[in-house]
């Protein structure tokens, strides 16, 4: 193996792994605070990813702005999805199994929509730099791809301030974690619910908007970015962002390692198998008891 | 009121008695062809085309009169891609709706579900597939509307050695369509005297296949195959800065795909069959009508359901339309002159599709332009 080969592994592995994490990001933060596992955190990509696209392609506006719809559009659907499929499922006691069939549904029938209304062509989504790329010693990465990464570390840091120092933060993790006793102390926990949701879809759309330049938009891509994202959120302990994001590389490391090292044709068998072991060596996830808690 | 209400009738009557006979006038009970095909499901960039063709097909066979003066019906069900809708909506289509000749499905899978029940009942059946399992060797009335994969890639490999004069190659493909193409490859090596000195492959539907790119590239091959239903092996390609030619396979030639390359359209060889842009002399028409039906250019598999509408319509008018089915099936077994390509249904891999049937088309930024190449 050349080291322009393992570099370019690396680098492809580190940006898959940012897509992963970021979806695993979502899924984090709307089971940290809900406690609820979203089938839908793809589709909120899928989403904001269209919205961007339309914001640009027939409205003509400048990319940031039209990233900026997306990653509203994710926030809107995450609150759609909470007043309109969630509440109801709670206030008819739903159990886990329920909101999890209720998201899966609700993808299904988002990736229709985009289906009905998008069509089945796939789109491009210009990105932060064109097409051009970075070389590292004759190995290439997208310009777009080191923002995605820069972009991506950027917003875990803020979560973790966010959830560590700021009240609306711990009124969120609170109210997931003890309905009851914030109820006592004053804390709007239907509000909290809601405004977890808005944060998984910002996150969402945030996600779109970074990774479909990357893939192209695909009325199927939601679901596909879920599984991987969920893979991602489960190494990383599911309630902790960073654990996602560490659990997004990991797994895309080990599968761009496993393709170059190994062979394309048993990548999957290779990650998969680490994958397993990691979840018995360490249960609680790559962050241990202490991401788990959401630490 | 009552005068001006008789002459009204008068002028009305006098008018119908006067008027030309309607050249597209048809009597009788419509001839019916069941058509199953994949509108929604993984198969759809298949079966919309497929579909497209067909409708187009039906409407200018009625224009001209239909089928000894008997209007023409393409009953289409979708199965949405999968085996078992498909066989339940190809039965509904020959047990109820009772049609004479049934065209499709799109997929392999799903025509190896249907064509046991045509088989056993003796029909003729036009699938828009090529060749699939050997079993199928064993249906005498299944007849293929597209080459079998073994074609596809003598076609691949006669642009690349003759025009391209290359000997290493490099392949990246799924594990669907990619992969099937790829075992007949793996079969014509000697024959070609080729050497694949590195085949990487990614799960179909993957996001990113940019690590098994770059372990292609890393072979330094003269020529880069890539064998996929989407865009994405192309554009990481192009990404890891693979320089070579791109030489790719019919299924990864359609517009959805060049959209979803974006600006790495540009330099790829697809052996096809119908290049919209500059249709080839006998397709010219049919590219003209489908753009004026649907504002849109055609490609291989419109073509496909084009002609196996015309192929029914045309052993249905040999045997008869009061023929059974059985009849129709025996009278399809020919030679017959297609858009997409020529036909023999009596050949051994029932479609009788050589490769002088192929043409190559390069995208140059984005666009399809016909090569002057022919293979033989």
């Amino acid at each position: 193996m050349t080291i322009t080969l393992l570099l370019q592994s690396i680098l492809a592995g580190l940006t898959n792994g940012f897509v992963y994490g970021l979806i695993g990001l979502g899924i984090a933060i709307v089971f940290r605070g809900a406690r609820i596992i979203n089938a839908m955190q793809g589709d909120f990509a899928l989403l904001g990813s269209v919205v961007a696209y339309v914001a640009l392609t027939r409205f003509h506006l400048p990319m940031l702005p039209a990233f900026l719809v997306g990653v509203i559009a994710g926030g809107v659907l995450g609150f759609l999805v909470e007043r309109f499929l969630i509440r109801p499922t709670e206030e008819r006691a739903g159990t886990e199994d329920s909101y999890l069939l209720v998201t899966l549904g609700g993808a299904f029938a988002a990736s229709a929509a985009v289906l009905l209304y998008f069509g089945r062509d796939s789109y491009v989504l210009s990105g932060v730099g064109g097409d051009s790329s970075i070389n590292f010693f004759d190995a290439a990465i997208r310009v777009h791809a080191v923002w995605l990464i820069v972009i991506s570390s950027l917003v875990v840091t803020g979560l973790k301030l966010f959830y560590s120092y700021t009240r609306l933060g711990q009124a969120m993790l609170a109210a997931s974690i003890d309905v009851n006793g914030s109820l006592t102390i004053g804390i709007n926990v239907p509000l909290m619910r809601t405004l977890t949701f808005v944060a998984g879809g910002l996150m969402g759309g945030l996600a779109g908007v970074l990774v479909a330049p990357l893939i192209n938009i695909h009325y199927e891509m939601g679901l596909l970015l879920t599984l991987k994202g969920f893979a991602a959120a489960i190494l990383g302990g599911l309630t902790s962002p960073l654990g996602a994001v560490l659990g997004g590389l990991t797994l895309g490391l080990v599968e761009s390692l496993a393709i170059v090292a190994v062979s394309s044709g048993y990548k999957d068998v290779i990650a998969m198998a680490i994958l397993i072991l990691i979840m018995i060596v360490m249960p609680q996830g790559l962050l241990g008891r202490r991401g788990r808690r959401g630490g | 009121m009552t005068r001006a209400f008789i002459w009204s009738a008068c002028v009305t009557a006098i008018a119908t008695l006067l008027a030309p006979p309607s050249v597209s006038a048809q009597q009788g009970e419509p001839i019916k062809i069941g058509a199953v095909v994949s509108l929604t499901g993984p198969g759809a960039g298949l079966g919309q085309p497929e579909r497209n063709g067909m409708l187009l097909a039906e409407k200018v066979i009625n224009e001209k009169g239909g089928i000894k003066g008997r209007p023409i019906k393409v009953l289409i069900e979708d199965d949405g891609s999968k085996p078992d809708n498909a066989k339940s909506k190809a039965e509904r289509l020959i047990f109820d709706e009772k049609v004479s000749v049934l065209l499709g499905p799109s997929l392999t899978a799903s025509t190896g579900a249907v064509s046991a029940i045509t088989n056993a009942e003796g029909m003729a059946e036009l699938a828009c597939t090529g060749l699939g399992p050997k079993i199928e060797l064993t249906y005498k009335t299944l007849y293929h509307l597209l080459p079998p994969q073994l074609l596809n890639a003598r076609a691949m490999l006669e642009y690349t050695t003759k025009v391209l004069k290359a000997k290493r190659l490099g392949v990246l493909h799924d594990t669907g369509y990619g992969q099937v193409v790829m075992n007949s490859l793996n079969s014509l090596t000697g024959a070609y005297e080729v050497e694949f000195v590195s085949v990487e492959k990614f799960e179909v539907g993957a996001t990113d296949a940019s690590a098994q790119a770059a372990k292609v590239r890393a072979a330094d091959p003269e020529v880069l195959f890539i064998i996929a239903t989407s865009p994405v092996p192309f554009r990481n390609a192009r990404e890891v800065r693979i320089t070579q030619p791109i030489v790719s396979a019919i299924g990864s030639s359609s517009y959805d795909y060049v959209r979803g390359m974006g600006e790495y359209a540009d330099d790829i060889v697809f052996p096809e069959f119908v290049v919209g842009e500059d249709p080839a002399p006998h397709q010219t028409d049919f590219v003209k009508r489908y753009q004026q039906e649907y504002n849109a250019l055609p490609k291989n598999y419109e073509a496909a359901g084009w002609d196996g509408v015309h192929i029914a319509a045309k052993a249905i008018e040999t045997a008869g339309p009061n023929a059974t089915r059985a009849e129709v099936a025996k009278a399809m077994r020919g030679s017959y002159s297609g858009t997409l390509a020529n036909y023999n249904f009596a050949a051994d891999d029932m479609t009788g599709i050589e490769l002088s049937s192929y043409v190559y088309s390069k995208l140059v930024k984005g666009h399809f332009t016909r090569l002057p190449f022919a293979a033989k």
